[in-house]
């Protein structure tokens, strides 16, 4: 029994049954969203990849063909392997940035609120504009390029070191630090304004030294926050496009980019072989998934919090 | 002794790695800018000048008005269509999660039942799973719907990755206030509309409008999912941008979009800030 009924319970005719019809009725709108785009997504592409698709006259359904021919191929397994680089690095490099700023931006200084506005920009902006951003600073006519040619370093824009258009991703990475360190900050910043300054405080005042605060206290703390704020990044990460395609070394690309060549070709059947990298794809980000969020309730459960 | 009753400090009071640490992501963040608006602004810039060789206001008598702005504002360069079209997408999205996320949220955070933790997950799902691997099979199902190319279907599908923002902000606000206020007022006798509009909605004012905006900004600042949908159509301020910049070189006019681009988010983060600041968007 839902405990805001019992206030009330004498007043209404039938409340219990009133209660739970309007709780159904007020909840089933984003039931038909979520049920009807996401798992209408989820069951056409699975069933999709297995080579059922009537309206282009194909039905082999079931059918491991398009599977097989993408996981055995060795081009594939590239295009996964840079896929996943970028992510972590970029995911990585985030949380190493973003939990000491975070900290750092949490005490209260006269201009804290300014720098936390300021390092909040990249969060408000289209990842386009990182990647127009990343061309105007890192490519060969940019401005490090320019910057090291006044060094005199270099005396050709073509000798400028490949940043961009590089199987490395220096330039992809860059972008996502730029953008995601923002919302990794606001989120543990948000943490952090909740649990307050007290148990800082009390491990201060029994003489814990700054290391062993952040690392006893202060950590453990914001885990949730790093956990989730790391989780959706690195799925982004992993499904995003436009970044490594402009950005990126070109062939073999990463596997959003990949799925996407498919769809564009002229002929459909190769729409099949893409969706069979996207099923791949989201298969692999939820081995991923599922399998960091064991490790965190493990660790969590080795804490005593669970 | 706790941080509020102290007086704030001066940025000396943290200590150097930290002061190191913000001046630089500061940098790192604001930086990039500078050269944009100078590339938007230069008349030729050869390579490897710091600064650009000829300046716009050099050349006044030949072209009156910066070349890259000239262009982004007259109409061939399809900006305008293109940021109404954005703010117009992004208004029609909020306003949609809104009306779909408000009852859901007082249900999440009100309600106890069977099955909550699993429709929790599936709320955050779509944040979970990557963008393309949603984009590219929901095409699908848009095109045998016809919706594939229209506003209806760009605008349905900027409710996955909103919903799950909204729905967050909105639980969050409907947890903090609980059910008294509501009790008292029906037993006083007020109707359920009443109820709504003169105790409930002021209460949770606030956290709505966080919602919204954060919804509004994950809508303008989409790229993917409206390229994918969109299918060319429907020209969003990134899909534009991108279609100048995909070749991987920027030149005026380009830079000139990307700063057309951001101006919605400066905006918002100028005058929004302080609604969105203390809300965890992923916890």
């Amino acid at each position: 029994m839902p405990k805001a009924l019992s206030a009330h319970s004498n007043i209404s005719a039938s409340p219990a049954f009133m209660q739970n019809l309007r709780d159904i009725a007020e909840i089933t709108p984003l039931l038909v969203v979520l049920l009807g785009l996401f798992g209408g997504a989820v069951v056409l592409g699975i069933l999709q990849s297995f080579g059922y698709a009537p309206w282009f006259g194909i039905n082999e359904f079931p059918t491991t063909q398009y599977f097989e021919r993408l996981w055995f191929s060795s081009d594939f397994w590239v295009s996964l392997g840079l896929t996943l680089y970028y992510g972590f690095a970029a995911t990585l490099i985030g949380l190493v940035i973003s939990v000491p700023l975070s900290i750092a931006l949490s005490k209260k200084f006269k201009s804290s609120r300014l720098f936390g506005a300021l390092t909040r920009l990249p969060l408000m902006v289209p990842y386009t504009v990182g990647i127009a951003l990343a061309l105007v600073m890192l490519g060969n006519g940019g401005l490090f390029s320019r910057i090291s040619a006044g060094l005199g370093l270099i005396d050709d824009p073509s000798q400028f070191v490949r940043v961009l258009k590089s199987h490395w991703g220096y330039g992809i990475i860059a972008v996502y630090v730029w953008k995601q360190v923002p919302f990794m900050t606001l989120t543990l910043s948000a943490v952090l304004a909740r649990k307050g300054e007290d148990t800082v405080e009390a491990a201060m005042v029994l003489g814990a030294s700054s290391r062993q605060i952040f690392w006893r206290v202060t950590l453990p703390q914001i885990m949730p926050g790093i956990v989730s704020a790391s989780l959706i990044c690195f799925a982004f990460n992993i499904g995003a496009f436009e970044a490594p395609l402009i950005l990126g070394g070109g062939y073999p690309d990463t596997l959003p980019v990949l799925a996407w060549r498919y769809f564009q070709d002229a002929n459909y059947a190769f729409q099949l072989q893409g969706m069979a990298v996207v099923v791949s794809l989201a298969l692999v980000s939820g081995v991923f998934l599922g399998a960091y969020l064991l490790g965190y309730r493990r660790w969590e459960r080795a804490r005593g919090r669970v | 002794m706790t941080g509020q009753t102290s007086k704030p400090r001066d940025l000396k009071a943290i200590s150097p790695w930290q002061r190191l640490l913000v001046l630089t992501m500061a940098t790192f963040t604001i930086a990039p800018f500078a050269p944009l608006i100078i590339q938007s602004l230069a008349f030729r810039w050869a390579w490897p000048n710091i600064l650009p060789t000829v300046w716009w206001h050099e050349q006044r008598e030949r072209s009156p008005f910066p070349l890259a702005w000239d262009y982004v504002f007259s109409p061939s360069s399809r900006v305008g269509e293109a940021t109404i079209n954005t703010l117009g997408i992004g208004i029609a999205v909020t306003l949609l999660c809104l009306l779909i996320c408000l009852p859901a949220a007082r249900v999440l955070a009100q309600r106890n039942f069977h099955g909550k933790s699993q429709l929790e997950f599936l709320i955050a799902l779509p944040l979970l799973l990557p963008e393309a691997a949603i984009g590219i099979a929901l095409l699908m199902i848009f095109i045998a719907l016809g919706l594939a190319g229209t506003y209806a279907g760009v605008i349905v599908v900027h409710l996955i990755p909103t919903i799950p923002y909204m729905v967050r902000m909105l639980t969050a606000v409907y947890q903090g206030h609980g059910t008294e206020a509501e009790d008292h007022a029906r037993i006083l006798g007020a109707n359920r509309s009443q109820i709504f509009f003169r105790v409930t909605l002021p209460m949770i004012l606030p956290g709505v409008i966080a919602g919204c905006l954060f919804t509004f900004l994950v809508s303008t600042n989409l790229f993917l999912l409206t390229f994918f949908i969109g299918q060319g159509h429907i020209i969003t301020l990134p899909t534009l941008l991108f279609a100048k910049i995909s070749g991987g070189a920027l030149d005026a006019t380009g830079a000139g979009i990307a700063l057309i681009a951001s101006i919605p988010g400066i905006i918002l983060l100028i005058f929004t800030d302080r609604f969105i600041r203390n809300y965890p968007l992923a916890e």
